[in-house]
């Protein structure tokens, strides 16, 4: 492997011939290493927590597909605003236009739950069992004796064990713990659908991360894809000095060479297996494997640090990183408004859905002395308590008798309340249909909501006209 | 551009024939995994053609929608009929747990017209329903034929049909509430109804 050195006509990962080769980058040590570590621990413990910390009754992320109803840190939102999801993604999305355009792919780096795993749990079990990078290419040639076959096992082993344990909480997060419990002690005939999600969702992860690693990022991910759209001359790349490190040692001709001592550290810590000193490639996380690797061997040749760094293309070509530029003038601009709109959405969501119509059977009723609109109200209560509401009517003629309101009503929590409302118009004070409304109010959150209702009748002349009292009204 | 004198000699026999802009596109061999996933897609699309619609293995996504439709039907139905009697109906009235259950279901939907305490406009003459705590009946006063006007109303006076708003559950409670206020056996008043015309 070390002999190959990448190229930027093929994938270092694929050989000519269709096949993989499977890397083994080598370990780093140096700051980056180090805070990226301890970020993706952070990282780890948030995923694992989260389904475990009650908020209000509720885990902290709890998105109860079976109940419609998602929890987010004490907040719950009913399927009915979803449309607020809109939104929020929106914001994700601006929020990533305007980080990559300033610093690159730090999401692909330091982030992304594929980096996260992959480095920090599966590479790290399978250094402690399988040793460095130069014994696991040892490993892969060396022949099927007892200590290799102990030694893939154990790793497998472990590699399934953990992708289980990532499925099953991933599960947690729309099932709830006590739910997955009873499913993990009951069988699997009982819950058919969470079974299978299991069995395949891990299969896939132990698949990702046994064996197809890189390749997601390379060839599947979209958000690599994206990144020439995102990126400028300004933005924050993990990039290599050339202006400094060329001419490399052992360039042929070259008297004055540069810093750069061809070491290849940087080449074998790579974990997608390029050459950063070829440029920006579309395979580079950004995941500063190259800068500690680089910044050691420039120690030891007591040269200054950051012959590979974070910095902007500009920057390395000899000019200035302008941080504000149109694009990241639009990007912010574009998540500014994303932000205002989504907190003034949000805070607009009332904790009740209410609803009047028209009672199926007739549009109105004539009888003895009045006209009769029947109109059923759906009040939709969406939070975890219960919460109890007045109606009444609003804009309404004095005349206009009513039942059903007044008094006051009770929603059980995430319930929906039916009430029926009866308005009554005498004969004498109709004149013919008009508006009026219907109001409910919250009586502890003290707001109140309105909606239009119309009253309808018969052209009041066919009241007036003796119509009814040739036939007994009784 | 078209010809970039940069481009190493050795790779010139890779490279397909066409050229953009001087962009070049070289003829390399797709990674085994992914010719795996397609020539997998291939087989498992003619698998998905055999077996849905050359084999009778699987039925038609129309007729399965359909047999599943009835077979859910099937069970209300049954679940309908073991509820549908007046035995049933009269043992509901006397369960707490369903009467207090139609009880809240009466007090949200039904007493805007037959009032709270079932006496509807004889209790209260801003009202418009018809007494129900009464002998006096006019669609019949069964707990079968009291289940049967709630859940197909009675159009003239303005009864709703409460069969797709409530569902036979949440009726048969309120029905029970309603009986719970009866007897067994009790007397049953035929009367016409005081929106007769």
């Amino acid at each position: 492997m070390s002999a190959a050195r990448p190229t930027l006509d093929s994938v270092t990962t694929i050989n000519a011939d269709g096949s993989r080769r499977f890397l083994h980058p080598a370990d780093t040590r140096g700051r980056w290493t180090t805070a990226r570590r301890m970020v993706a621990w952070v990282l780890i413990a948030i995923y694992v927590l989260l389904p475990w910390i009650p908020i209000g009754g509720f885990p902290a992320v709890f998105l109860d597909v079976a109940e419609r109803r998602f929890h987010l840190f004490g907040w719950t939102i009913a399927s009915q605003e979803l449309w607020l999801l809109f939104f929020f993604i929106t914001g994700l999305g601006f929020t990533l236009f305007f980080v990559t355009a300033l610093l690159g792919r730090v999401w692909c780096g330091w982030a992304c739950p594929q980096t996260v795993f992959l480095e920090y749990v599966f590479r790290t079990i399978e250094r402690a069992i399988e040793g460095d990078a130069p014994a696991r290419r040892r490993l892969d040639v060396a022949p099927w004796d007892n200590a290799k076959v102990l030694k893939r096992v154990a790793k497998h082993a472990l590699f399934v064990l953990v992708s289980a344990f990532i499925t099953h909480l991933l599960l947690a997060y729309f099932v709830s713990l006590p739910r997955l419990y009873a499913m993990i002690t009951s069988a699997p005939t009982a819950h058919w659908g969470a079974f299978l999600f299991v069995v395949v969702a891990s299969g896939l992860l132990y698949f990702n991360f046994a064996w197809f690693r890189e390749q997601l990022c390379i060839v599947i991910c979209p958000y690599g894809r994206l990144q020439s759209a995102l990126i400028d001359d300004h933005s924050l790349v993990v990039g290599y000095d050339a202006k400094r490190g060329e001419p490399r040692r052992g360039t042929s001709g070259a008297t004055d060479t540069g810093d750069c001592v061809d070491c290849l550290r940087c080449v074998q810590v790579c974990p997608t297996g390029i050459d950063i000193r070829q440029g920006l490639q579309l395979e580079c996380l950004a995941c500063t494997a190259c800068i500690d690797a680089c910044d050691d061997v420039m120690l030891r040749l007591k040269k200054p640090r950051g012959l590979i760094r974070y910095d902007s293309l500009t920057n390395f070509a000899g000019g200035r990183t302008r941080w504000i530029r149109p694009r990241t003038i639009l990007y912010a601009l574009l998540l500014a408004i994303g932000s205002a709109v989504t907190l003034a959405v949000f805070s607009n969501v009332k904790p009740v859905a209410f609803a009047t119509m028209r009672m199926p059977g007739g549009a109105y009723f004539v009888d003895g002395d009045a006209v009769r609109n029947q109109l059923l109200v759906r009040l939709t209560n969406k939070t975890n308590a219960a919460r109890r509401f007045t109606l009444s009517l609003v804009d309404a003629p004095a005349a206009l008798q009513s039942t059903g309101t007044g008094e006051s009503i009770e929603v059980a929590p995430m319930d929906e309340g039916l009430h029926t409302v009866i308005v009554r118009m005498p004969r004498a004070a109709y004149t013919g249909k008009f508006r009026f409304k219907i109001a409910v109010r919250d009586e502890a959150g003290g707001y109140t909501l309105e909606r239009e209702a119309e009253f309808l009748g018969p052209d009041p002349k066919l009241l007036s006209e003796d119509y009814w009292r040739e036939k007994p009204a009784q | 551009m078209s010809s970039d004198p940069a481009q190493p000699q050795s790779f010139e026999d890779n490279l397909r024939p066409h050229s953009h802009d001087g962009i070049h596109e070289f003829d390399k061999r797709l990674p085994n995994w992914w010719l795996l996933t397609l020539y997998g897609a291939i087989a498992f699309a003619i698998a998905y053609w055999f077996v849905h619609y050359e084999s009778n293995l699987v039925l038609p996504d129309g007729e399965r929608v359909t047999r599943e439709m009835q077979r859910i039907e099937a069970e209300k139905l049954t679940k309908l009929v073991a509820m549908l009697n007046d035995d049933n109906l009269w043992q509901m009235s006397q369960n707490p747990e369903f009467v207090s259950k139609g009880a809240e279901t009466y007090k949200s939907t039904c007493a805007s017209c037959h009032g709270n305490d079932l006496r509807g406009r004889d209790g209260d003459a801003k009202l418009v329903g018809v007494n129900l705590a009464d002998t006096g009946w006019i669609h019949g006063g069964n707990p079968t034929q009291v289940f049967a006007t709630v859940k197909n109303g009675v159009s003239g006076p303005g009864m709703p049909a409460w069969g797709p708003v409530l569902g036979d559950t949440r009726i048969a409670q309120v029905v029970a509430y309603v009986m719970n206020q009866h007897k067994r056996g009790e007397e049953i008043v035929a009367v016409v109804s005081p929106y007769a015309k």
